[in-house]
């Protein structure tokens, strides 16, 4: 599963300042799933910018079950990755809160584009994916001498990593999301709005 | 010729209490039309102002006729219930003749009663009461600035459980005031409520048969907010409650709910309300009461 194909990316911007109660949600994700599986995109940037209310029922029907996959598991054939952009302090509880208690996690980035993972992740793991962050792409061998780890913990690491789609794989190389989206080969804005 | 239904001269949460068990004792009888007697009402909160909505709904309900109402002859609360837009919603339960509803004056309310019929209804609320309760929360009860949003998330989780849960229709309306009696400082009080399936019906489905016999609404009430248990089996369900919780202990607020017989609260040290009680008069679906209080000097 892991990609070394080019990421497609579909740009969410959520342009609803009130994004609360499931059927908005839920009406939010069919948007960007159905543009991802048209489409064929592999990467997932939702904007949370414009954002101003989040609740914790439209934050677990928008990002986590958006995580979790149409399935509600990451059986799907073509590797999907989420990435959260424009993170507030006030969106902090309600989506950390919505993935936790599916013990799931996201790559995100708060408002001024430092990287933030948010949901349930165990402390190595979170440190292993800081430094991809901060390296944007990096190499087993490298990662692991940054860390001061052994290569195969750190391997072990970044296929957990990967496993849950928080990094992409590109040949030998790991990418954060937030470099595989900057590296945009095609992009195009689209705005899935809620119909609430 | 109408049977009278006396409403509490005090109609806050002691005085719905009152209410339900006066209105318990009536027989059910179709064809039978309920007179709520609110003439001698002289203080009303907004728990009882929608609770009297509530017990109108289920008068209707059960006799299949709309009941009556005496308004109050208070000028005071007369006013009060214009300002919270009681009228508007009390025609959509009460047989109230045209033109004897008087309109509704310039409000003061956070929230004047809203029904909550759809999600649409949940946008339109916390549309609203962004707008407003910046001012509220922030200048008169010394609130940090990002207790707004989150008395907005609040706001929609506590509405949802309508829509989501009860299978009826509900309403929710919010305001400040003066509370001396308990606290001598001034309170937000938000209340919620619907004539719905209620908590016990609501979790019965999925948990009921694990209880066997003693499953019951005190059981319900305790599995959905002490557990995050909710009808679904969905681990992503059942957090909204959760949330609200969090949030209110985190204010040092009050948080009473309602349903069937049986009432569960969390108690901050200033009350002194009871954190279960069981064998209430049954009433049908959830009313939940919030309690928010001002911050003193030394919590700012």
């Amino acid at each position: 599963m892991s990609g070394e194909s080019t990421p497609a990316i579909a740009v969410a911007s959520l342009y609803q300042p009130n994004l609360v109660t499931r059927q908005t949600g839920r009406a939010v994700r069919d948007g960007i799933e159905r543009l991802m599986s048209e489409r064929g995109d592999t990467i997932a940037v939702i904007d949370f910018r414009d954002v101003a209310v989040i609740d914790f029922s439209c934050a677990d029907e928008v990002v986590a079950k958006l995580v979790m996959g149409p399935e509600g598991g990451t059986g799907d054939s073509v590797p999907r990755f989420v990435l959260v952009r424009g993170i507030r302090e006030h969106h902090l509880d309600p989506v950390e809160g919505a993935l936790r208690r599916r013990g799931l996690a996201v790559s995100a980035e708060r408002i001024g584009g430092e990287p933030v993972l948010l949901g349930e992740v165990e402390p190595e793991a979170v440190a292993a994916w800081r430094m991809l962050s901060a390296c944007g792409r990096i190499h087993t061998g490298e990662l692991a001498r940054r860390l001061g780890l052994d290569t195969g913990s750190c391997a072990s690491l970044l296929a957990g990593l990967l496993r849950r789609r928080l990094v992409r794989r590109d040949g030998d190389a790991f990418e954060s999301l937030s470099f595989s989206a900057s590296a945009v080969r095609r992009s195009s804005d689209r705005a899935p709005r809620a119909n609430g | 010729m109408s049977k009278v239904i006396e409403v509490p001269e005090v109609l806050d949460h002691k005085g719905f209490e009152e209410l339900v068990a006066t209105l318990g004792g009536q027989p059910d009888e179709a064809g039978s039309r309920l007179l709520f007697n609110a003439k001698h009402v002289r203080w009303v909160s907004p728990y009882g102002l929608i609770g009297l909505l509530a017990a109108g709904q289920v008068s209707r309900d059960r006799t299949g006729l709309s009941p009556r109402i005496e308004a109050p002859d208070n000028r005071d609360v007369r006013s009060y219930l214009d300002r919270m837009e009681f009228w508007p919603a009390a025609h959509e339960v009460f047989d109230i003749e045209p033109g004897s509803a008087p309109s509704h004056g310039a409000s003061d309310a956070l929230l004047e009663i809203t029904p909550i019929r759809s999600h649409h209804d949940v946008h339109a609320v916390v549309e609203k009461v962004r707008e407003r309760s910046a001012s509220i929360l922030e200048k008169r009860l010394h609130y940090p600035k990002p207790s707004v949003i989150q008395f907005s998330v609040m706001l929609s989780e506590v509405c949802q459980n309508i829509i989501e849960h009860a299978d009826a229709d509900g309403w929710v309306c919010a305001q400040t005031y003066n509370y001396r009696e308990r606290l001598g400082r001034e309170v937000l009080m938000l209340a919620v409520m619907d004539v719905g399936m209620g908590f016990e019906g609501s979790l019965g489905s999925e948990h009921a048969r694990r209880y066997g016999e003693s499953w019951s609404a005190a059981m319900a009430l305790e599995a959905a907010l002490l557990y995050g248990e909710s009808r679904f089996r969905d681990p992503g369900r059942g957090q909204g409650l959760q949330a609200i919780r969090k949030q209110v202990e985190k204010w040092d607020g009050m948080l009473a709910i309602r349903s069937g017989d049986a009432q569960i609260a969390l108690v901050p040290d200033w009350d002194d309300y009871p954190s279960m009680q069981r064998g209430l008069a049954a009433f049908p679906g959830a009313q939940i009461l919030i309690v928010m209080p001002a911050r003193t000097e030394e919590e700012r």
